[in-house]
């Protein structure tokens, strides 16, 4: 489903990653955890282009999306993300944030529009904030919001870039089970956390990175309880 | 002291006319300058630096000279160019158009980079093209930020169309000077215009307020 061989990207001098191959599969969830600064917001980041990269490829679905001929916005149409800030547009209703993309983008008429967004609105649990503008909700809302925003447009992957870090803790488990259940759904997600509770119990594989590189991937019991490299070890003695 | 009222009443037919011209030559002006002005902000914000070199030199030049400097450059040495018989209102609406089309440039492009990087990112990874993501996303929400300034650009406006009078551009301030002169008075003729001066600013700024009242409770 994604494809990524020899991923490099600098900002000015800066190589923030420094080649990167990675395969995930159709289904698959894939966690990424590292110390900041390791490159793996990049990573997320360059999965559908809101980074542009130096070198290497990324295919997707087929897709290469450096070729001459992609064009990127079909690409991000199967390609959601949900952002460690929400992004939720202000100046529109809750629905209205869910509607906007797929009668824009997609052209479906404003009825299949909004029953769709009801329908994800129910899912996440906040079929009552429809009408509501996004300064009422509290973050773990407006996060699920966003995750709800997001499928509106039926994407094939998901991405998720920090989506608890920005929350107040009691709000974090909302929208970690909303992810949980997308993940038992069979989406496949490439998810960017802290949450290594999270990364254990839901991941099917787990991405350590630091310093612009994967320095170990595995299934997440294996990574968590018998990482096999030094600063896999150093990280996980810290924040486990 | 005494305050001869006599003087107003006589001049009243041509503070009325001159009024009309004042509020004409500023609406134009900021009609035009809002235009153009969109157009050169847009400029200035492109990627490559030598489409933006003329725009942010339009800038640079309008917002770093005096108007009167513009009125004077425009109506002897522009227009002459262009018609046969220049006209001082006309001179007047250009230079106008122009200085405040600077002005506009720098509003807009402040309104639109003033909105947060997450929004285009977050129109642009559902799929949107640049120009949807500024249409639907953008735009809505500077404009809304813009208007503020832009009332205060047509406050500044109404108040600059009054160098008009060096050029005999018959707006309030050309016949204020001429009571002035016909009668050898100060008070009388200029405290006359700088209160409908107030008065438009004044109404100005309360509609702003209202304005911004009114789209920031959404």
């Amino acid at each position: 489903m994604i494809d990524v061989r020899q991923l490099k990207k600098s900002f000015g001098s800066l190589q923030v990653l420094k080649g990167i191959d990675a395969h995930i599969h159709e289904g698959e969830v894939v966690v990424v955890i590292g110390p900041s600064g390791s490159g793996k917001s990049t990573f997320l980041r360059c999965l559908n282009l809101l980074e542009d990269f130096d070198e290497g490829e990324i295919i997707i679905d087929g897709i290469n999306l450096k070729a001459k001929d992609t064009n990127l916005n079909k690409v991000r149409e199967e390609v959601g993300m949900v952002f460690q800030r929400f992004n939720l547009f202000p100046h529109m209703t809750v629905l209205n944030n869910i509607t906007l993309a797929p009668m824009k983008v997609r052209k479906w008429p404003r009825e299949k529009a909004e029953a769709k967004a009801m329908e994800l609105l129910a899912k996440v649990g906040l079929q009552d904030k429809a009408n509501v503008y996004p300064d009422s909700l509290s973050g773990g809302q407006a996060q699920r919001v966003a995750i709800a925003r997001a499928l509106a447009m039926e994407p094939k992957i998901m991405l998720f870039d920090e989506p608890t870090s920005a929350l107040d803790p009691e709000m974090v488990g909302e929208v970690l089970s909303v992810m949980k259940q997308l993940a038992n759904e069979g989406m496949t997600m490439v998810i960017v956390t802290h949450e290594m509770g999270f990364a254990r119990e839901v991941g099917d594989r787990v991405l350590f990175m630091d310093g612009g590189y994967i320095v170990e991937e595995g299934k997440p019991g294996d990574l968590f309880d018998r990482p096999q490299h030094e600063r896999t070890k150093a990280f996980l003695s810290k924040v486990l | 002291m005494d305050f001869r009222f006599d003087i107003i009443v006589e001049y009243a037919p041509y503070f009325w006319k001159g009024l009309l011209v004042t509020i004409g030559v500023s609406l134009a002006g900021i009609v035009f300058g809002l235009i153009l002005g969109l157009f050169i902000g847009l400029g200035k914000m492109s990627r490559h630096p030598l489409i933006r070199l003329p725009f942010t030199w339009y800038i640079n030049f309008f917002r770093g000279t005096p108007l009167v400097v513009q009125i004077l450059l425009v109506h002897f040495g522009a227009m002459p160019l262009l018609l046969a018989e220049p006209n001082a209102l006309v001179s007047l609406v250009v230079s106008l158009s122009l200085n405040s089309a600077a002005y506009v440039a720098e509003i807009f492009r402040a309104g639109i980079q003033s909105i947060d990087k997450g929004q285009m990112e977050a129109a642009r990874s559902l799929g949107m093209t640049h120009a949807q993501a500024m249409r639907y996303i953008i735009l809505p929400q500077a404009l809304k930020r813009m208007i503020p300034p832009f009332a205060n650009e047509f406050i500044v406006l109404i108040k600059d169309s009054s160098l008009g009078m060096i050029i005999a551009a018959p707006e309030i301030m050309y016949w204020g000077k001429a009571a002035a002169g016909e009668y050898y008075r100060v008070w009388e003729p200029y405290l006359t215009v700088a209160f409908i001066y107030l008065i438009l600013t004044l109404s100005l700024s309360k509609l702003s307020h209202y304005l911004e009242r009114k789209y920031s409770t959404q």
